[in-house]
């Protein structure tokens, strides 16, 4: 069993919904997640949100990045300014557009920064002076393999270095929490691993990382997370579907001890199915 | 055979050497048809050597000075109607000025005729009155365009840099303004035909400043055709050493840009 311990909190939505037009896409979202202390490891956190097409998850990721104004409830995250890594008391705020990196499912860059622009047009806002801004990229650069491509455009880059660029200068701009809306879709298979190395880069960088995707791909997800919410359209009391989504179901790997395992074993497997079952049944 | 088969089959893609060879056989098709419909006595077009003789004709009376007067006249009216659409167009991602820029771009329907007829009146100069009239009709195509450029803008790109911490009027700043800068040249150069043909229209219709269209309507009023087909083809080169060299300098400029 993997020893771990949960302490402060670093994530809480509360009773959150988003209205579009008249229509209720997401109801009553509530839940929290807690920051993991590994003895001897730097661990962030990974937790997934899967669900079938048209369930909310690009509008509640919307939501907990800041770039859509719920029409009930809030997002809470770490006030980072007021964290004290030695008395490591976390304060919570609400969430603001551009406190929570974002990476959509086309790692959409700018495309007339080359990458170390946009690196340094990332940590334009950082406190830290011009010198240490720079020897942070180049330090990055290095250990995200993308020395030889800093003065490349997007449209330069290959897929698997136009990821982790996107992912990069999210981290270097938000600091803990990048949301990633379907960052496997289309992807190959050594793009995927890609992705997968960029993630364990995020996650051992820092205690309170926190990556948040969606996917469509369970194995994926259960290999990956050591949180995973289902999100759906619940069964209503006349046995129908309503029309909004909701989370239907949170599975902590963690405590099932099926975290940080790298490879799948049956109880992930039997994990699978049954995740699967509960998604189509919304 | 099979090669030649290739060439009539749909979506066929060919070596290079093979798309020349489609090219010379147009151009070649092209000469010879005019070298053959021209040398009968009945004859719609003047046949290559009166064009010859009408463009030797055309340099003695200042051909060059006149292709100055009208790219001078094209750059002033250009830069002017860049310079404007592009301050509308960029503010049209503002709510309360968005509805000026759609009716600037609904505004290209206006006759030119209407328009010319109030200019005259409050401006005197030949060429003045000549570059208001290109500034206001190239500018309503200028702001239909670019209001298509911001419109094509993918809302990633926008949540992006929201991502990033950018206000409002940066990101109007870093993904429409700098980061659309190659699609205004583009813009530029997709409209250039209409610009040019305008231009002529309109050196000819106010005739004296000089210009292309001064000498095209020279040409008209004494009917001849040699001089008008070597104008017409004057007039088309310059238009495409124009494209080709706004296209040139858009790949130059901005290295990233693949549109």
């Amino acid at each position: 069993m993997s020893t771990y311990e949960s302490k402060d909190v670093i994530l809480r939505v509360e009773n959150l919904s988003v209205i579009y037009d008249g229509k209720t896409i997401i109801k009553d979202i509530n839940f929290e997640e807690k920051d993991t202390r590994r003895g001897g490891k730097v661990q962030g956190q990974t937790i997934a949100f899967l669900g079938r097409s048209g369930r909310g998850k690009s509008t509640l990721f919307r939501s907990l990045t800041g770039l859509e104004t719920p029409a009930t409830g809030k997002v809470l995250i770490p006030d980072i300014a007021k964290y004290n890594t030695d008395s490591s008391v976390i304060h919570l705020k609400e969430v603001h557009e551009g406190d929570v990196g974002f990476v959509d499912q086309k790692y959409t860059l700018f495309r007339h920064k080359t990458v170390y622009q946009s690196l340094h047009f990332a940590m334009r806002h950082a406190k830290t002076g011009a010198k240490e801004n720079k020897d942070i990229i180049e330090r990055h650069l290095k250990d995200w393999g993308l020395t030889k491509v800093r003065d490349q455009y997007p449209n330069e880059l290959s897929g698997g270095q136009r990821q982790r660029t996107a992912i990069l200068e999210q981290l270097l701009n938000s600091g803990i929490f990048i949301v990633l809306d379907e960052p496997f879709s289309g992807l190959d298979v050594g793009n995927i691993l890609n992705v997968k190395e960029a993630f364990q880069l995020v996650n051992n960088s820092h205690e309170l990382n926190t990556l948040i995707f969606s996917t469509h791909d369970i194995e994926l997800a259960v290999e990956l997370a050591d949180s995973i919410y289902i999100v759906g359209h619940p069964k209503l009391e006349n046995g129908e579907l309503a029309t909004y989504a909701t989370l239907l179901k949170q599975y902590d790997l963690k405590g099932l001890d099926l975290a940080w395992k790298g490879d799948l074993t049956p109880e992930h497997l039997t994990l699978i199915k049954e995740i699967k079952q509960v998604m189509l049944d919304s | 055979m099979e090669t030649i088969q290739k060439w009539f089959r749909p979506f066929e893609v060919l070596k290079l050497e093979q798309r020349l060879s489609i090219l010379t056989i147009w151009i070649a098709g092209v000469i010879g048809y005019w070298f053959m419909t021209t040398s009968g006595e009945k004859r719609l077009f003047p046949p290559p050597g009166k064009v010859m003789e009408g463009m030797r004709d055309l340099f003695n009376e200042g051909l060059m000075v006149h292709i100055g007067s009208s790219l001078g006249l094209c750059l002033q009216a250009t830069l002017i109607a860049i310079v404007f659409s592009l301050v509308v167009a960029y503010l049209s991602p503002v709510p309360f000025l968005r509805p000026v820029a759609v009716a600037m771009s609904r505004l290209r329907y206006l006759p030119l005729t209407g328009i010319t007829f109030y200019l005259a009146v409050m401006v005197s100069d030949a060429r003045t009155m000549q570059v208001w009239v290109l500034v206001i009709f190239m500018s309503l195509y200028f702001i239909t365009s670019l209001l298509g450029v911001l419109k094509d803008i993918p809302q990633e790109e926008i949540d992006h840099a929201r991502s990033l911490k950018c206000s409002r009027w940066e990101v109007l700043w870093e993904v429409v303004i700098k980061g659309r800068m190659d699609y205004v040249l583009d813009v530029l150069r997709q409209n250039l035909a209409i610009i040019w043909m305008m231009l002529v229209t309109v050196e000819s219709i106010l005739v004296a400043a000089g210009g292309l269209g001064v000498l095209i309507k020279n040409s008209d009023r004494f009917m001849n055709h040699g001089r008008i087909v070597a104008l017409q083809l004057v007039i088309l080169l310059v238009g495409l050493g124009i494209d080709l060299f706004i296209n040139a300098l858009r790949k130059v400029l901005f290295r990233y840009s693949k549109i």
